[in-house]
């Protein structure tokens, strides 16, 4: 039985702001998609309560603009962290502007989308934080966030007496009406729900198949790399990680 | 030093020391009761100290079905018959004036010539444009022909009622006729977007009475319509709320609940993305409001409204994807998909993956010994 | 030579219609009627839930708002097998009659009387002696020698200011105009009444639909739920209010409608003898069930054909037999696929716009070709007229005692024969008795409601078919009823719980239809030939006669 076998490295990646982002973005997710959809389609329910006396489906949406506000914030300090944060939070991992990043999406659909086999074994194809597909999906996932918060701001804009939500009230007209804007905001509610099972499922088959502790990684920060592509110190990682986002991909294999 | 000039009218003496005009309605009302004039002569109290022109209106009926004229007429305060013969004169509309045919034309060439830039128009319904505009034709003449030549001297347009405001039901899918509102056409005009199939008959006259009364157009929203009427959702005064925040809803008409007056938003009430004073002033002089009286808002005042049906479910149709396709069922699809795409690769990537997930295990078998050694 | 002169815009009416007429030694010799303006509502309810249709083409028209809706209703309700509650029943009858009597009273003050009136003529008119007049005809209290007074002066003080608004380029002083100048003064006050009180009956339809004009209708029944104990429901406020819109609108149709109507009649008896159609075959749906939509018989509106002006009989209708009804597009702006010559039965009817006339501006239309949009209808291949006079000439030749009571009040009020009612006065004084009709029938109505209630019977919808799984692969349906301007028809084809075809046949449409294939004239036309014109110039005798039809030409073509 010939086994190779190797040395991995544990890598700290996700910083603690990052994983605490992450969190609030699934906990809000999870309660607006759901308190969305209790407002969408609430159920029957039979009272022998006065109605002013009863105030749950108030309560239901109350729940869902304050978690909305948590999210806003969240978001916002995400933004922040995109130029703050380490080399795996950089707003530059987002966006497949390199051929780096081109080559490394077309590599994650063959072989983790489309599980071709991975013929090369090139190392560098290994990605230390995102891989740039999944960092793409979360760079789609945030315009989509951000026209939830457009579409929901614009919703309670006119009910509202804070500036902010009245601001977004020109996106009714733009859409032609409060009907076309709750529609936009229900719609954007499943495509978030698909990206979750894709989202979840994706983490898991990582873990799964490349047993790097994938999943653990956003709670504890670290993952776990081959030793050679880290044969360098962690900062020295980094250091280079950060050259080849700024310079493009020299080919260090 | 008092020297007044012998051509300026009460009225004027009055704007002139900074009171407006109404107050000067005002003085003249305790003057005539001071006088122990009867109240219906206040109005002839008022003309003999200013004498003013009424404001010339010309009303174009293009594509419509005359229900917003009507609901002009239903106006309670002021009365129609007040209005048309004391604040305004109307010098056009098919549906009231007494000349017909090429004498009502001609009333109206005149009325638009000697008013140049200081009439207003109002059009109820909506233009069609397809096939150069053969859809409606007035003593043949074309609707986006007439609309073009009243709009050129009115010094702004009201257009009242969904038709002329959104493009109404004649612009609902597939818009056989190529039907467009009225700001499609005239773009150098302000223009005042009454919308509502019809608009309550106070909110109609009431646009008009506020130009009257304050000479001055009334503010408008983002999208064109008078905030006064239109800056609230019907939702936001719905006698039916508490029932909506309660959380108790009618799930069909005539049930128990919906005889307690429960909330009709999951019979698909549109009250919360319509604006409209339905829920403020309610219908024909306060009475009452769709909802009101049993059944959902169809959001009447809505652009497109007419597409976003069904009317009474929640979630309308999407458009594009045929009739039957709510959000929620393509969503189920798509998420559906998402799932049953995972599973697939979940099976499938054991299948493909069985050599790296092999050698995952054995290494893990063999560091195990490792460890052990 | 006969002269064409051609009036467009027909004002005072509802839609855009257009009259070409030929005029011979002061005579109308030919006529065409047309409508310049279509929408294509049978085209954007295809593919719609048969639920919510009612609210697309109730939009056909504000003027007879409800009318549209209810035949909707109906046809969905017919094609599903649906049976509505008694008090639906009782409560679309309200609605229906509260409708009738709005549009009656706005139609004869607002757009007939200044055919009949001389607005001028008021300035001469002596108040004292306008108010001996009418307190001669009515008990109405408003008639003191002030009241009238008041009012010249307010309409001597509307003239003086040069502006006269809607009342500019009438037909003042037109030698056809025969009112003293008091009546016309009794009449222009009454007109401000009117208008007054028709904003006041509508509310009717606000208590029961939440608005007017369009108030919301319900397949299965009406929407607005008894609850005798509730602020929302119908209690006994509501209903209170809506028998005392009733009793106020009997007591306004009985005191000022039904005089004035009769006092300005007179002196226009000749009219008893013009605008008569030629063909004389008026056709009623029926409607206002006493009992149930199922049952004619129980109709206080009744059903039936007369031909030919023949009194004596009146034929039966199968609404439902496909060969009897059509529609003919042979002189109209469409195309059937089975060529232009054939008439289709609405269920299996088209419309397929397409538009031939003469590219805008024009002087005339070619009415050798289509002329119009809209479609001919025909019973049996005959032109038919529609309309409260079709109503009252068959109750009244049934021999429906309420009918021949009415009918002979006008007749000996009048001093007139039975055959002038064949005619413009005719249909402008059927209109005024079955509108008196209708009061009574709107109490007895409401008090069987209120009677239901007391029962204990607060059923007012039918939803067992609500849902469309439990429809039927396939159904058509038909929804009839007796709309102001006569009778109406709405035909659906639901496939697959959505709107496969629709079509409807409107009052409107039957009066004011181009010709047939065999040349026959529509009611428009054929009633125009034969007026007399004193003044080519000003054709206010073609509005008496195309006026009493009161037409609706955004109905009539949809
Ligand atoms: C509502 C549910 C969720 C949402 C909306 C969500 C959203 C996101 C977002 C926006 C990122 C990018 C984070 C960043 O770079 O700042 C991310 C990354 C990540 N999430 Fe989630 N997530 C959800 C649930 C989960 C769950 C349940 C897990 C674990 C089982 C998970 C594991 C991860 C991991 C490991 C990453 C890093 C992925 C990578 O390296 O490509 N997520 N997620
Ligand atoms: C991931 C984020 C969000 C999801 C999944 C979500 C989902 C939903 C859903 C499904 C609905 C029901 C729509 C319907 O009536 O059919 C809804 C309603 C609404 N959401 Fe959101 N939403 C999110 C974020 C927000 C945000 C950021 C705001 C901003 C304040 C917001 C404000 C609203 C408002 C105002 C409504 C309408 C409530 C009503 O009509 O009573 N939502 N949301
Ligand atoms: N013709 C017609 Fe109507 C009526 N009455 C409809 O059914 O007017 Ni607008
Ligand atoms: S807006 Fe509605 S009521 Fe007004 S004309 Fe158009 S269809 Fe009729
Ligand atoms: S009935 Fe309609 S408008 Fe009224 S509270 Fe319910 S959802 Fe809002
Ligand atoms: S349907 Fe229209 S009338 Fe008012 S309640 Fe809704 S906006
Ligand atoms: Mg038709």
């Amino acid at each position: 039985m010939a086994t190779t076998t190797y040395n991995f490295k544990r890598v700290y990646v996700w910083e603690i702001p990052v994983r605490i982002f992450h969190w609030i973005t699934a906990f809000s997710t999870t309660i607006l998609i759901i308190t969305g959809f209790i407002i969408a389609d609430p159920p029957a329910i039979e009272s022998n309560v006065e109605a002013t006396n009863s105030y749950w489906f108030g309560l239901v949406r109350a729940i869902h603009f304050i978690t909305a506000y948590i999210l806003i914030a969240n978001l916002i300090f995400r933004l922040y962290w995109a130029f703050v944060g380490n080399q795996f939070a950089n707003w530059r991992n987002f966006i497949p502007y390199t051929k780096k990043g081109l080559k490394n999406i077309l590599y994650v659909l063959k072989v983790d989308i489309l599980l071709m086999p991975d013929k090369e074994h090139k190392l560098s194809n290994i990605s230390i934080g995102h891989n740039y597909l999944a960092a793409f999906s979360y760079t789609i996932m945030t315009v989509f966030f951000i026209l939830q918060v457009m579409t929901g701001l614009a919703l309670i804009g006119d009910t509202s007496s804070w500036w902010l939500p009245k601001f977004f009230h020109f996106m009714v007209p733009l859409f032609g009406g409060d009907i076309a804007v709750r529609y936009v905001h229900h719609i954007l509610t499943w495509l978030f729900m698909a990206f979750i099972v894709i989202h979840v499922y994706l983490v898991l088959y990582h873990d799964y198949v490349e047993a790097r502790g994938e999943a653990s990684a956003m709670i504890s920060g670290f993952k776990f790399i081959r030793a050679e592509r880290v044969e360098e110190k962690e900062e020295d990682i980094i250091e280079k990680a950060e050259k080849q986002m700024w310079e493009g991909d020299k080919g260090d294999e | 030093m008092n020297t007044k000039n012998k051509s300026e009218t009460y009225l004027e003496a009055v704007l002139r020391k900074g009171y407006t005009r109404r107050d000067f309605m005002k003085f003249v009302t305790y003057m005539s009761a001071f006088m122990g004039l009867e109240s219906s002569m206040i109005g002839q109290v008022a003309k003999a100290l200013e004498t003013k022109k009424r404001i010339p209106v010309i009303w174009e009926h293009f594509q419509e079905c005359t229900g917003c004229s009507e609901s002009f007429i239903r106006s309670d305060h002021p009365l129609a018959a007040d209005l048309i013969l004391d604040s305004i004169s109307l010098d056009y509309t098919d549906t009231l004036m007494a000349a017909a045919g090429h004498n009502a034309e001609e009333a109206k060439q005149a009325s638009m010539k000697e008013n140049y830039g200081k009439y207003i128009l109002v059009v109820e319904g909506a233009i069609p444009t397809k096939d150069d505009g053969v859809y409606c034709t007035i003593a043949g003449r074309t609707a986006v022909e007439i609309l073009k030549e009243s709009a050129a001297g009115a010094a702004a347009i009201i257009t009242f009622g969904s038709c002329s405001a959104w493009g109404g039901i004649q612009a609902a899918y597939p818009n056989p006729t190529g039907s467009v509102p009225v700001d499609a056409i005239i773009k150098d005009k302000p223009i005042i977007r009454v919308p509502g199939c019809p608009p309550i008959g106070e909110v109609m006259t009431g646009v008009v009475v506020h130009y009257a009364t304050f000479g001055t157009l009334p503010a408008l929203d983002d999208m064109g319509r008078p905030k006064q009427f239109y800056g609230k959702r019907v939702h936001d005064s719905c006698y039916r709320r508490p029932y909506f925040d309660a959380g108790l809803f009618a799930e069909t008409f005539d049930s128990e609940e919906a005889k307690k007056g429960y909330c009709l938003y999951k019979l698909g009430c549109r009250g919360p993305v319509t604006y409209n004073a339905c829920g403020f002033m309610e219908w024909n002089n306060g009475v009452s409001y769709p909802i009101k009286s049993g059944y959902p808002c169809i959001g009447c005042s809505e652009k497109d409204f007419w597409d976003n049906g069904p009317f009474t479910e929640r979630l309308e149709n999407l458009p594009g994807f045929g009739i039957e396709a709510t959000a929620d069922k393509i969503g189920k699809i798509v998420v559906g998909a998402a799932v049953a795409g995972a599973a697939v690769h979940a099976v499938a990537s054991n299948v493909a993956k069985r050599k790296e997930l092999k050698k995952h295990e054995d290494r893990g078998v063999f560091n195990e010994k490792n460890i052990k050694e | 030579m006969a002269n064409r002169i051609v009036i467009d815009p027909i004002t005072r009416i509802e839609g855009h219609l257009r009259i070409e007429a030929e005029i011979k030694d002061g005579k109308v010799v030919n006529a065409y009627s047309s409508s310049t303006m279509v929408r294509g509502m049978e085209k954007i309810v295809e593919g719609r839930d048969p639920r919510d249709v009612w609210a697309f083409v109730q939009r056909a028209c504000g003027v007879c708002t409800t009318v549209h809706a209810i035949a909707s209703i109906r046809s969905v309700e017919d094609a599903l097998g649906i049976v509505v509650p008694p008090n639906a029943e009782l409560a679309r009858n309200i609605v229906t009659i509260a409708h009738a009597f709005q549009d009656h009273v706005v139609h004869f003050y607002h757009l007939h009387a200044l055919d009949w009136v001389d607005v001028t003529q008021v300035l001469n008119a002596d108040p004292k002696a306008t108010s001996e007049l009418a307190q001669s005809i009515s008990s109405w209290p408003k008639s003191s020698p002030g009241y009238f007074s008041d009012v010249k002066n307010r309409i001597k003080k509307f003239v003086e200011s040069g502006q006269l608004g809607i009342f500019a380029n009438g037909y003042w002083g037109h030698p056809a105009m025969k009112l003293p100048a008091e009546v016309n003064l009794l009449a222009v006050a009454h007109y401000l009444e009117a208008l007054e009180w028709q904003k006041e009956i509508v509310k009717v339809h606000t208590i029961l639909g939440g608005k007017n004009p369009h108030p919301h209708f319900l397949v299965g029944g009406m929407a607005s739920s008894v609850n005798v104990n509730d602020a929302g429901g119908l209690n006994a406020e509501k209903l209170a209010y809506v028998g005392k819109l009733l009793h106020d609108a009997k007591t306004f149709i009985n005191q000022v409608y039904i005089p004035d109507l009769l006092a300005i009649a007179s002196f226009y008896k000749d009219w008893g003898a013009i605008g008569v159609s030629g063909f004389k075959n008026y056709l009623s749906f029926g409607d206002l069930p006493a009992d149930n939509y199922r049952n004619p018989s129980s109709f206080k509106w009744p059903q039936g054909v007369i031909l030919n002006g023949d009194l004596s009989k009146v034929h039966e209708i199968d609404i439902r037999d496909t060969k009897v009804f059509q529609e003919f597009v042979n002189k109209s702006w469409y195309d059937y696929s089975k060529g232009k010559d054939v008439g289709l039965n609405p269920w299996e009817g088209e419309t397929n716009i397409h538009y031939t006339g003469p590219k805008p501006p024009y002087e005339h239309l070619n009415v050798d070709k289509e002329y119009s949009f809209v479609k001919t209808p025909r019973w049996n291949g005959k032109p038919m007229e529609v309309g409260p006079l079709a109503r009252v000439l068959i109750g009244f030749a049934k021999g429906i005692p309420e009918y021949k009571e009415v009918v002979n009040f006008a007749l000996k009020t009048l001093d007139i024969p039975v055959e002038a009612l064949f005619s413009t006065l005719g249909r402008t004084a059927a209109r005024g008795l079955e509108t008196k009709l209708l009061t009574e029938w709107g109490l007895e109505f409401y008090d069987r409601l209120l009677t239901n209630i007391k029962n204990g019977d607060t059923k007012m919808a039918n939803m067992d078919k609500w849902d469309p799984s439990t429809w039927p692969k396939e159904a058509k349906g038909v929804g009839y009823m007796e709309a102001p301007r006569g009778g109406l028809s709405h035909w659906i084809v639901i496939k697959d719980g959505k709107t496969d075809n629709y079509q409807m046949v409107v009052p409107t449409t039957w009066n004011a239809s181009p010709r047939d294939p065999k040349g026959q004239l529509s009611a428009y036309e054929a009633s125009l030939i034969g007026t007399p014109i004193a003044d080519p110039n000003n054709p206010v005798e073609i509005l008496r006669t195309i006026h009493s039809f009161d037409p609706c030409l955004a109905c009539a073509v949809h």
